[in-house]
């Protein structure tokens, strides 16, 4: 049956030669913006495969699960570590509070862990079963582009299959980078810091995004020194300069060692763990490095050049238009494999405007404008809109700026004179509004 | 502080607001009395002397705006009884915009009676900063056990020292005290510490002292109130529970409003057995039915035993101090502690209202318009005295919208439509708007959006702990009529999203903002089906199709 598309209000002429495609879409990668495309797609009527690498907490080129980034190492898993570490701390407010908890608390980082792994699981069986509700067909295996309209999948046993479809999207998400330093290969990426065997008493990171000042609050919260080492003078670049100066005196009140202006030169295994060089001639130890120095999109074997999908000469990231279609009209792409917003969230709203516009008649562009995110570092930052200097940069007329920097109630019940080895908290809440 | 009345140009356009319009219409009969420097600093005068009779020296004013002729004097633009936090709201803005201003409170006591409370009110010293300290301190309970689930491990169960926490709690209602002090002093108002009553539409009366002022701010807030029945000597109130000397080991608390619940959190996270008297089927009358339900079940899972539709006869004593509570259904021993928490009535026994003119409601509240001017033109209420809705956000903006009617030229009138609250029960409540009750009662046609799940940190802790989040949508316009949600950090996501509400923001608006995930709060953006849609009886549209149906036309 022919399926007619509006595109950018036109009939699509192709669509009245009756050709037959396996499928109206195939999906390659399920994560949070294909199942979500591949899932409203089904919903507006239409015939839908989708393929992902089989399961591993590790990501790597052949393995990865359903689910995707979000759910098997990224969003959930974080968050489930950060609850985790937030305990900790917790422990001296309890003290404050009249509790008497003993000094030796004990945290079992295996137990976290082998929940964390129980929770990851479920989620990947439920993501499976919303596909299987939803009338998606789901490959286990590797996905590869081989025409405008013609996928070609590795299965586990290396068989490859093609398959035919109306429309390619491509939803591969993106994965952590290794920056060029000698010794790298001792240090660890986000996807084994969510998996470790055994908890670093000594963590060193390296980085100034999200990711490096999310594990930084993590691993010192659950008691291990912490050395975060970042290029530029605070971490969170691109953030409100005053929230990331918040956010950097928020965790050096929770003891996390800061170097800004600061890389790495080398990596070195020792019989005391990892020794690090710094570029200003400093020497750090730890048990576990992690770089968390950048992701970057995941389009390396798909095959995407020998079609003739333009992709960013820098990132590598598959270019699309407002619509998330690539050069290729029978190719699109969402999600963090296009670089845009790399936040799930995003990726749904991508994938949802997707299904709408290829198979509801209705074109939708996915509005990456004000776009709420928070950061889950100890304490947590969460920001909507522009940035002071943004504002500045884009106003047409004066911004009014209002800032609140304020001891939270909670902090404010003292505790007794000399209570012990308890990191001093300077926790403060701080909000701002910048008003055009 | 020398007394000075407002500058004679602001008078003139003052009266010349609508507001103040009133105030000529509604003169009041006896002529202007004002008082000359002696007798405000003479000693009191004999006692108690009938007020209406009182004079000092009198000159009686024409409305002649003859330009020699000065407004009548008065020892304070604003004179404000009651500094809790509609008074001193009211009386700190009305200094910055120029006015002169005293305001009297009774001296500090944690406990509240007729002859002491403190700078700060019932919010700062026995409301809701206290029960916040008292609710953050239970909460490390459940805590503990969830970070079980985490990998935490405690050698032994942490206990908890009652003492320790009642006297950080007290340590820090001094400084909160005193910072309120501070607050007014630097504003230029002038602090005057003791029991005022007013004397005249014009006059109050200090322990004695006399101040005249063009304007009176009556601001006492209200009181626990306990019923009268056999025993009811030995039951506490609300003012008695935060600053108890021991811990309750067993507790009855009477009554199912926010302050039953919210103690009754408060004693089961320290581990007190906690047992909770309702008269009505569920807690929280008035709250959306769900969220009643919802509350109930989640408060019954930590461990609250509820008995609901049984009513308070009588406490008895027992020779071992341990207390008997017998109710419609029976009696249960061996309770350490009964506390009361039936609701709180007006402070307005004995100031001198009834007797000024003022006209009070049947509970006792000051009967105010929406400028919050009383029955007296001179004479203005605002806060839990006024009993409009007893929350320190509303006395706030009372208080704020009297100082600029007053004395900015500007007469507002504070807004009570779509105003947040939260019930800081275990898990906590917070809502906007209305109930589906009253959604459907006003309304008629509504699409209701819930869910109900189990948030992420339960999944590992093992906790029954859930989330509820409930969106009322108006069918027709698609505007968001109420928001309630129960869980934690509820009153946190919901101050957020009830500017959304407050601005009148529809589903679509709402399906249109991303989340942050993972949250809670981004369940209030990616509801997608409604779980009912309410519709009221069929439109005769609709009559007229199902009839030509029937008749296959």
């Amino acid at each position: 049956m022919a399926r007619k598309m509006l595109i950018d209000g036109e009939l699509d002429k192709t669509s009245e030669e009756e050709i037959h495609y396996d499928f109206d879409l195939f999906v390659i990668g399920a994560g949070s913006g294909g199942v979500r495309a591949s899932r409203f797609s089904a919903q507006h009527g239409a015939k839908v495969g989708i393929c992902e690498l089989p399961f591993h907490p590790v990501s790597s080129e052949v393995v990865g699960g359903v689910g995707g980034t979000c759910v098997i190492r990224g969003c959930v898993p974080k968050k489930i570590l950060v609850y985790g570490a937030s305990f900790g701390p917790e422990l001296e407010d309890a003290r404050n509070y009249g509790w008497e908890v003993n000094e030796r608390v004990d945290f079992n980082w295996k137990k976290l862990l082998h929940k964390k792994t129980e929770e990851i699981v479920r989620l990947n069986g439920i993501y499976k079963r919303l596909l299987a509700n939803a009338g998606v067909k789901l490959f286990e295996g590797e996905g590869k582009v081989v025409g405008p309209n013609d996928v070609e999948v590795i299965q586990l046993d290396s068989t490859k299959i093609r398959y035919s479809a109306k429309h390619i999207l491509i939803a591969t998400g993106s994965r952590a980078q290794r920056p060029d330093i000698p010794g790298q290969e001792l240090a660890i990426t986000s996807d084994e810091a969510l998996s470790l065997e055994e908890l670093p008493k000594r963590a060193i990171v390296l980085g100034g995004g999200y990711i490096a000042v999310e594990f930084a609050s993590i691993w010192r919260g659950m008691g291990a020194t912490v050395d975060l080492c970042f290029r530029k003078e605070l971490p969170l670049r691109g953030f409100d300069d005053e929230m990331r100066a918040v956010v950097a005196r928020n965790l050096e009140g929770r003891g996390i060692n800061l170097h800004p202006r600061t890389s790495l030169t080398e990596l070195v295994k020792t019989e005391n763990g990892i020794k690090v060089r710094t570029d200003h001639g400093e020497e750090l130890i730890a048990d576990v490095v992690l770089l968390a120095t950048g992701r970057a999109p995941n389009t390396k074997r798909l095959n995407l050049e020998s079609v003739g999908v333009e992709l960013d000469e820098k990132t590598g990231a598959v270019k699309v238009d407002a619509y998330s279609r690539t050069n290729i009209p029978s190719i699109w792409a969402i999600g963090d494999v296009t670089n845009r917003m790399n936040l799930t969230p995003v990726a749904l709203m991508e994938g949802t405007c997707f299904a709408k516009t290829v198979f509801d008649g209705k074109p939708t562009k996915p509005d990456h404008n004000v776009v709420p995110c928070a950061v889950f570092c100890i304490p947590p930052l969460s920001v909507v809109g522009l940035s002071e200097e943004q504002a500045i940069e884009q106003a047409n007329g004066d911004v009014l700026v209002f800032t609140s920097t304020f001891n939270p109630m909670k902090n404010t019940v003292s505790g007794p004179a000399g209570a012990s080895d308890l990191m001093p908290r300077c926790d403060r809440l701080f909000t701002r509004y910048a008003q055009l | 502080m020398a007394a000075t009345s407002l500058t004679t140009p602001r008078l003139g356009s003052s009266l010349a607001s609508p507001a103040l319009q009133t105030l000529r219409t509604h003169r009041f009969p006896i002529p202007f009395l004002s008082f000359p420097l002696a007798s405000r600093n003479s000693p009191s005068p004999s006692p108690s002397p009938s007020p209406i009779n009182r004079r000092f020296s009198t000159a009686i004013r024409s409305e002649s705006t003859n330009g020699a002729e000065l407004p009548p004097k008065y020892d304070f633009d604003l004179f404000t009884i009651g500094a809790g936090s509609g008074g001193v709201r009211a009386s700190r803005f009305a200094a910055n915009f120029g006015a002169s201003v005293a305001i009297c409170e009774l001296p500090f006591a944690t406990i509240s009676s007729d002859t002491t409370g403190g700078f700060g009110g019932t919010c700062v010293l026995r409301g809701c900063v206290p029960k916040k300290l008292l609710v953050y301190a239970s909460k490390f309970s459940h805590e503990f056990e969830e970070s079980g689930g985490f990998g935490w491990n405690y050698e032994a169960e942490p206990k908890h020292d009652w003492s320790t926490l009642i006297a950080n709690k007290n340590a820090e209602l001094l400084r909160l005290t005193g910072i309120y002090k501070n607050i007014l002093q630097n504003a230029g108002v002038k602090l005057i510490e003791g029991r005022g009553k007013i004397v005249d539409p014009h006059t109050v009366d200090v322990d004695g002292k006399f101040y005249s002022a063009k304007n009176i701010l009556v601001s006492v807030g209200g009181r626990p109130f306990i019923p009268d029945i056999p025993g009811s000597e030995y039951a506490i109130d609300s003012d008695a529970a935060l600053d108890l000397p021991s811990k309750p080991t067993k507790v009855a608390i009477v009554g199912g409003g926010y302050i039953a619940v919210e103690f009754a959190g408060i004693f089961n996270g320290l581990k007190s057995d906690v047992h909770v008297f309702i008269r009505q089927k569920k807690v929280l009358r008035g709250f959306d039915e769900e969220i009643r339900d919802f509350v109930g079940e989640q408060m019954s899972l930590r461990g609250v035993k509820f008995y609901p539709e049984e009513t308070p006869q009588s406490i008895v004593k027992s020779s071992d101090g341990s207390l008997s509570l017998k109710t419609n259904k029976g009696t249960i021993d061996g309770f350490s502690h009964v506390m009361f928490a039936t609701g709180r009535k007006p402070n307005t026994k004995n100031l001198g209202l009834e007797a000024v003119g003022v006209k009070l409601s049947k509970k006792g509240a000051i009967e105010v318009d929406e400028y919050s001017q009383t029955s007296v033109p001179s004479i203005w209420a605002v806060g839990d005295v006024t009993d409009r809705i007893n929350l320190t956000p509303v006395a706030l903006m009372e208080g704020g919208a009297l100082a600029k009617t007053l004395f900015a030229n500007e007469p507002t009138k504070p807004d009570h439509r779509e105003v947040p609250s939260a019930v800081f029960s275990q898990p906590p409540i917070a809502q906007v708007g209305l109930t589906e009750e009253q959604a459907t009662k006003e309304y008629g046609d509504v699409d209701v959006y819930t869910s109900n799940f189990r948030p992420l940190k339960a999944t590992v802790s093992g906790l029954p702990d859930r989330v509820f989040i409930k969106l009322i949508v108006c069918a027709k316009t698609s505007k968001i009529l109420g928001l309630h949600m129960c869980g934690e950090d509820s009153p946190e996501i919901v101050q957020g999203f009830s500017v959304a509400v407050k601005a009148g923001l529809t589903k679509a608006d709402f399906d249109a903002t991303v989340g942050i995930h993972p949250t809670a709060a981004e369940e209030l953006v990616t509801m997608r089906t409604p779980t009912r849609k309410i519709r009221s009886a069929p439109s005769e549209e609709t009559q007229d199709s199902q009839v030509k149906a029937a008749a296959k036309v």
